[in-house]
């Protein structure tokens, strides 16, 4: 175990080079999958409150476009089974001096779901402001939203970025806003047996529009489709940029050591050994690289969580799965990277060393 | 172990700098080959420490050629010690760790510190002591493991001639208990101190003094 540091502290200036490598490798890994699995834990938990089933307009790509009838929701609740249905409209306007942000026009019943934290719900012609942006905008009084005045009624808390950062009004003044009855209707269920059934009986009824499991609907939207897979490659690349940093890198340190290793096949030392002595070496620098990494992203994402340039949009979370994934990661990373020097090193043929004139 | 080469010939290339070399080496004698420089020496050497295959010939080990020796690696870390012109220590180990790098067993180890007049610098890095300590540890390195033969190309290479000597009573001394050494050298003064001398010229044999 004290061998390998000894040769990782002998080449520090490389080691030093290798361990930057990775880590920003990993980090890069850990802050674009925590972002991005953040971006759509916040939206889906946004729909799950109190949405077990989620309407919207037929074969649309994204919920800012749909727009369905409000008036459906009435019909919709008198299904059996069905507790409660909430119609939302999803915008997003420039607030002065905001250039955008998240609008929620809520039917009333759905306005339990925000935790008041001062002041009324809106009635009409009022908004009441996520924390968020009540503390960006400096506690305003009014605010001014396409060319229109609200009165500010109330503040509410809420734990999902998107909403903390937004504006809640009522549907009617929404509806004004954006030009559409709703966007979508979410459907709180008395009896999750009965989802399918429900799902079913609102498809046949309503042609226009499209129901969907809630838990069906994230994972077949589109949207959450797209941030997944560009968080995907850009993880990918990250990885396949460490791997050639490390590649590159123990390539030069083999190469510098080249007579150790021609001494070790000298004197009868398996190829074996020196393969298993170089991955050692970079095991050591990536479990090193993976716990900075952690630290620095856990750092990064503090900071953005309490940046007011992003409203709390942008939200990331490293969780254990996600930590243990990346460290998986960072091992792959290590062996792969260092494997082809290694051979090369344990090929190393002792003839140079009687041939060569130096050291 | 006693080494025996037949009708060995090397090319490197269209070259031919080993033209029909045949010779025995015993073990438990210290064989000394000399001859000019580009003379073969260090071609003669390779071949029989198993590092170099000959174009032509063949090498037998107690009797047994190179291809029924099983796991070459096995066998020279048994039964062959190398020391070369440069000592090749490495630097981030200490002298006693460098010996014990290879070492089977580690049991030796301090003796052969204090035989080769090292113990008390054992714990010193190779930059810590002076180029014939360096060049008495890359000794006890080849010796670790009680080989049958240790082979030196130029191992006084980079001293002067007063530890050059010393490395060659050094020699005496390990082969008069029973370890083989060839060496190649330039130096004519290792003809006082080998039980043989083989003297290359050309590609061939030209002399053997007893
Ligand atoms: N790898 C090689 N490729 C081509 N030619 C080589 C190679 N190694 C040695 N030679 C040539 O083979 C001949 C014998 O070389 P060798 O190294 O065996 O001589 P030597 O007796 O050890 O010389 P010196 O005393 O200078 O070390 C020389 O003419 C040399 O130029
Ligand atoms: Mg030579």
């Amino acid at each position: 175990m004290i061998t390998p540091i000894k040769a990782l502290r002998k080449n520090r200036f490389k080691t030093a080079l290798i361990f930057i490598s990775m880590s920003v490798s990993i980090a890069a890994i850990f802050l674009i999958s925590a972002i991005s699995g953040g971006v759509v834990s916040m939206y889906s938990s946004m729909l799950k409150t109190d949405g077990d089933i989620i309407v919207t307009q037929k074969g649309i790509a994204d919920t800012f476009f749909s727009d369905i009838n409000r008036s459906a929701a009435d019909e919709i609740a008198a299904i059996n089974g069905v507790r409660e249905v909430s119609a939302l409209i999803l915008g997003a306007a420039p607030v002065d001096p905001l250039p955008i942000v998240g609008i929620y026009g809520a039917s009333k019943n759905r306005f339990k779901s925000y935790a008041l934290k001062q002041g009324l719900y809106p009635s009409s012609g009022e908004v009441m402001l996520g924390s968020k942006i009540y503390e960006t905008l400096k506690h305003p009084k009014t605010i001014s939203l396409s060319k229109k005045e609200f009165r500010v009624s109330g503040v509410f808390k809420s734990r999902i970025g998107f909403e903390d950062g937004g504006v809640v009004m009522g549907l009617e003044d929404a509806g004004a806003v954006f030009h559409k009855s709703a966007s979508i209707f979410l459907l709180a269920l008395n009896d999750l047996g009965k989802s399918d059934a429900i799902v079913a009986q609102i498809n046949k009824t309503y042609p226009q529009m499209e129901a969907k499991t809630t838990d069906g609907f994230i994972d077949s939207y589109n949207q959450f489709k797209i941030i997944k897979t560009s968080s995907d490659v850009i993880g990918a690349m990250a990885f396949l940029m460490g791997i050639l940093g490390i590649v590159s890198m123990m390539s030069m340190v083999v190469n510098d050591r080249r007579a150790e290793f021609g001494i070790m096949r000298s004197i009868g030392l398996s190829s074996r050994v020196i393969i298993f002595k170089l991955l050692g070496e970079t095991l050591i620098i990536a479990l090193l690289a993976f716990a900075v990494a952690y630290g620095v992203s856990e750092a990064v994402l503090e900071l953005i969580k309490h940046a007011d340039k992003f409203q709390g949009y942008i939200n990331g979370e490293i969780t254990a799965a996600l930590a243990i994934k990346v460290f998986v990661v960072s091992v792959v990373m290590a062996l792969f990277g260092t494997l082809l020097p290694a051979v090369y090193a344990a090929r190393v043929d002792p003839m140079s060393l009687i041939q060569r004139g130096g050291a | 172990m006693k080494i025996e080469a037949t009708g060995l010939e090397h090319f490197y290339g269209h070259e031919k700098v080993l033209d029909g070399v045949d010779l025995t080496i015993d073990s438990g004698s210290f064989t000394a080959i000399i001859g000019e420089s580009g003379s073969g020496k260090t071609t003669l050497l390779s071949i029989l420490s198993t590092l170099l295959q000959p174009t032509k010939g063949i090498t037998r080990y107690d009797g047994k050629r190179l291809s029924e020796l099983g796991n070459i690696d096995r066998f020279r870390r048994h039964n062959i010690g190398f020391v070369f012109q440069f000592h090749y220590l490495i630097s981030y180990l200490t002298l006693r760790e460098n010996i014990a790098l290879g070492a089977i067993d580690e049991s030796r180890i301090e003796s052969l510190l204090h035989s080769l007049g090292i113990a008390k610098l054992s714990h010193r890095y190779s930059d810590e002591v002076s180029g014939g300590e360096r060049q008495r540890a890359a000794i006890a390195r080849a010796l670790v493991n009680a080989p049958s033969v240790v082979f030196a190309d130029e191992p006084t290479g980079n001293l002067d001639s007063k530890n050059a000597l010393g490395v060659y009573k050094l020699f005496r001394e390990f082969s008069h208990q029973g370890t083989g050494f060839v060496v190649a050298s330039h130096d004519k003064k290792i003809a006082d101190y080998a039980d043989v001398i083989i003297e290359m010229e050309d590609g061939i044999v030209k002399q053997i003094h007893q």
